[in-house]
């Protein structure tokens, strides 16, 4: 897979997803714009060189049960796990290797604290990335 | 799959090093040496050096463990595989709360250390009040570091990393400018074995920190070079730094000075440095204390999460505790319950009984831990293959595990008796709690039991009066097709399975015709979805009220009726409840005849007009359907306190009375008894006015095949006004039936 700038912006779309809820709200607000392909990826974020947030085998599961909340909608995604200590530039490598048209993702809420608290990956999402990153709309939560 | 998990192993030796090292070189060294040296006189250097060793025997079992085995979970995790869950839930209940004793045992060191730099007086008076600085200060600081771990700050790691180092530096110096100041002349007199002992349980709890490197295996690269090593080395390291730092200071300075210190409140090491090397001695010591006393406590809050993880895993505590937080992605639920005991073990308790509770749960899964390496190595299970070997076996796990009982015996009594609390609290949670959920039986049980002929009888018998029984746990599980029905039949569901001790399965089929592609099965599906997340969702509610456990899933199939009956068999259903109405979508044409006898698990069809289960009638003519009928009523009367009325229809009331009082004594049920003479449909349909709930057992077998199916219609469910419950238990097909059915006829 070669980069294409030409290539239509939904021709292959690569989407982060992080937990179930996060999976499934991301899936319903990408259906409508019909996407041609699309690869779904979760980044398990390594401690690199201390240990992680999470157990191996708990994030691993994780990332299978969001995968599965994906497909419900998209069944014939392709998935992909993707393990890094920098979360954002996980996405961004990641879709770049898989020569993804864009990034689309649904940009998480949350006060100023918790954004602080964890890292504004939205706004590093779109300033790191070196493709289109489309945010999608219609978060609930 | 293999290459994943290489990137998923990113912790190189050095950092697995560390987490031992950083775990252990805590308060121990810190906060303990004054009191050691108080107690035992000279020989606290033999205390220190004996602890290493009873360590060190551990440490290599758990290498060889941690090489076969690298799981989250580490020694609750062996314990629990080698021998069964009972030892599992003492194992990972002493594991968890052990660490969350030795981190309230680091917060009070913590204080102390903040106190001495800050100089403040003793307490404070809060509302009559008199609140101790030290234990404030443990209080605030165990709430900081348990609020680090909640958020999950990446960069506390790698600080750790730094900490060590520094720590290890900082000893290193005070050792050898000791050293040169040592003096034979100084060093106290011993004051005999026991103290000597007993000054080894108390600061055993110095050793706890290289378990915990097996709990993060799974991490480590090349786990089969890099574990033993790390685990090995980390005891080694840190017992040589113990043994040295003690020797200094029971050599450099006067005989009475460490007593004189300790009765004065004063933090031994620290002013021992002060003396030594003056107030720049005094102030690393200090800072080091604090560094010590604050990485040792966020290591421990860490490997709890991942202990609570496993004990999760095989459902020796609820899987809903290792919850992940949605923004920080920590187990944020299983972290704050493990602060809290912190904060209670702090105000509760003084530092010594902290400690002393501390090093006696370790002990305990030492010791387990042992005995599950030599209980791996004699059933000879099949996939057991470390690459890390104990040498001297089986000597050294035998010595290992003789030790670390042995070393309990010495802890002083209070903390023996907390301790011995918790471990029996942990086997009664296994018994009343875990028990009827836990699926994994310990390969010592299933040795025992495989050769029941050979193992003496007690041996047996024990085996099996604690064998888990969560493999057999009752099952309900609930099609959901359409959203009106949910309540009723999750009710229906939930308290059937809250009375049998079970778990429903809430699963909500979605059914797109054959001819449909896939791509427009997803717009379909699409169209559904709304209803779909919510039927499921107010499924886990309504059977939450209920307090009953309740898994969710989807299915997305071509096939209707046909995917329950897999479903069934898939998730081991004892109990299918379902709803029926000629509109519920669940007729399907053909393979009819294929569904027709063979139910894959007792079923109930609820023909719903309201769920009300006040007077339930159920009429009978013996049979096992009718046994099945009775036996939903009685727990809908346990749940509800139902009214029920069995109703026999025969052809004289004399007989039909007789039959039925034998069969309603037979069934041990407590219900009005009804007889009548007549037309047996005729006679339902006008019993059935005065009930609430008509519950119906099917008149012969595949009766609900066909009624699900649609190709039947029995009138009494539809002229009745109130829901009706039908009711079919599986059989098993004769020998006779199943050869008809390999031939074909």
């Amino acid at each position: 897979m070669t980069d294409d700038s030409s290539a239509p912006l939904l021709s292959h779309v690569f989407v982060p997803v992080a937990t179930e809820k996060d999976a499934r709200e991301t899936a319903v607000a990408l259906a409508p714009y019909d996407p041609e392909r699309v690869t779904v990826v979760h980044v398990v974020e390594k401690g690199g060189g201390v240990p992680d947030k999470t157990p191996v085998e708990q994030s691993e599961s994780i990332a299978a049960t969001a995968f599965e909340a994906f497909r419900e909608r998209f069944p014939d995604a392709e998935t992909e796990t993707v393990y890094r200590r920098n979360v954002v530039q996980g996405i961004v490598d990641a879709a770049a290797e898989t020569g993804a048209s864009a990034i689309a993702f649904q940009p998480r809420e949350g006060g100023r604290l918790k954004q602080f608290l964890s890292g504004d990956r939205t706004l590093r999402l779109v300033t790191d990335a070196d493709r289109p990153v489309i945010t999608l709309p219609g978060r609930t939560e | 799959m293999s290459g994943d998990e290489e990137l998923a192993k990113d912790l190189g030796p050095l950092a697995a090093l560390t987490i031992g090292v950083g775990t252990m070189i805590g308060a121990g060294i810190f906060v303990l040496p004054g009191e050691a040296i108080s107690r035992a006189g000279s020989f606290a250097i033999v205390s220190f050096v004996l602890g290493g060793g009873i360590a060190l025997f551990t440490a290599l079992s758990a290498s060889e463990l941690g090489t076969a085995m690298p799981r989250s979970g580490g020694a609750y995790f062996y314990v629990n595989e080698a021998l069964g869950p009972l030892f599992g839930s003492i194992a990972g209940w002493a594991n968890w709360l052990g660490l969350a004793f030795a981190s309230a045992f680091y917060m009070v060191g913590f204080g102390e250390y903040v106190v001495g730099i800050a100089g403040l007086p003793d307490g404070f008076m809060i509302a009559g009040f008199t609140v101790p600085w030290i234990k404030f200060i443990g209080l605030l600081a165990a709430t900081l570091f348990v609020l680090v771990n909640y958020i999950g700050a990446k960069e506390t790691g790698r600080l750790q990393n730094v900490i060590v180092v520094i720590l290890v530096l900082i000893l290193t110096v005070f050792t050898v400018y000791g050293a040169t100041r040592a003096a034979p002349a100084n060093v106290p007199g011993s004051k005999g074995l026991t103290p000597m002992l007993e000054t080894t349980g108390l600061i055993f709890v110095s050793y706890l920190g290289f378990v915990q490197i097996t709990s993060v295996a799974e991490e480590i690269k090349e786990p089969g070079k890099n574990l033993p090593r790390a685990i090995i080395g980390s005891v080694v390291i840190v017992a040589i730094i113990y043994a040295l730092v003690l020797v200094v200071m029971s050599a450099a300075v006067e005989p009475g000075f460490i007593q004189a210190q300790s009765e004065a409140d004063n933090i031994a090491v620290v002013e021992v440095a002060r003396l030594l090397m003056g107030p720049i001695g005094a102030g690393a010591m200090l800072f080091g204390g604090l560094l010590a006393t604050a990485s040792s406590a966020n290591a421990s809050i860490m490997a709890s999460s991942r202990i609570n993880f496993a004990m999760g895993r095989d459902r020796i505590v609820t899987p809903d505790l290792n919850e992940i937080h949605p923004r920080f992605g920590t187990p944020y639920r299983s972290i704050a319950l493990t602060g809290s005991f912190i904060l209670l073990f702090i105000v509760a308790a003084p530092i010594n009984t902290l400690a002393s509770i501390g090093s006696f749960l370790h002990l305990v899964i030492y010791g387990l831990l042992n005995i599950a390496l030599v209980v791996m190595r004699e059933a000879d299970a099949i996939d057991y293959e470390p690459s890390f070997t104990v040498p001297l076996y089986p000597f050294t796990p035998i010595v290992g595990g003789l030790l670390s009982f042995a070393l309990i015996y010495y802890i002083e009594p209070l903390p023996r008796l907390v301790g011995g609390f918790i471990v029996l609290f942990a086997a009664v949670w296994y018994l009343g709690y875990a028990r009827t959920r836990t699926e994994k039986q310990g390969l010592l049980s299933e040795y025992v039991l495989s050769r029941e002929e050979e193992m003496p009888d007690a041996a047996v018998d024990a085996a099996e009066s604690v064998q888990p029984t969560g493999d057999n746990q009752y099952r309900v599980m609930v099609p959901l097709a359409n959203p009106a029905h949910e309540k009723e039949l999750i009710t229906l569901a939930s308290a059937i399975a809250k009375q049998r001790d079970g778990v429903v399965d809430a699963i909500h089929v979605i059914t797109v015709p054959d001819q449909t592609s896939l791509s427009y099965a997803a717009d379909h599906i699409e169209r559904v979805e709304e209803d779909h997340r919510s039927v499921l969702e107010k499924a886990e509610r309504d059977a939450e009220t209920f307090g009953v456990e309740v898994d969710t899933h989807t299915i997305i199939s071509h096939r209707g009726i046909e995917e329950v009956f897999d479903a069934a068999k898939d998730h081991d259903a004892d109990l299918t409840v379902m709803g029926w109405g000629p509109s519920s979508g669940s007729r399907v044409e053909g393979a009819v005849d294929e569904l027709t006898s063979d139910l894959p698990c007792d079923f109930l069809v609820l023909k719903d007009r309201g769920f009300d289960p006040e007077r339930v009638l159920i009429p009978t003519a013996g049979g096992p359907d009718s046994v099945l009928s009775v036996e939903i009523g009685k727990l809908l009367q346990q749940e509800f306190g139902s009214e029920l009325t069995l109703l026999h229809v025969a052809d004289g009331e004399q007989e039909g009375r007789e039959f039925l009082e034998t069969w309603a004594d037979e069934q041990g049920v407590d219900a009005e008894l009804r007889v009548e003479t007549g037309d047996a449909e005729a006679a339902i349909e006008t019993a059935a006015t005065d009930a609430t709930l008509v519950i119906l057992g099917a008149s012969e077998r595949g009766v609900l095949s066909r009624v699900l199916t649609g190709s039947l219609v029995p009138d009494v469910v539809a002229n009745v006004d109130c829901s009706v419950l039908m009711s079919e238990r599986k059989r098993d097909r004769g020998v006779l039936e199943r050869v008809r059915g390999l031939l074909g006829r």
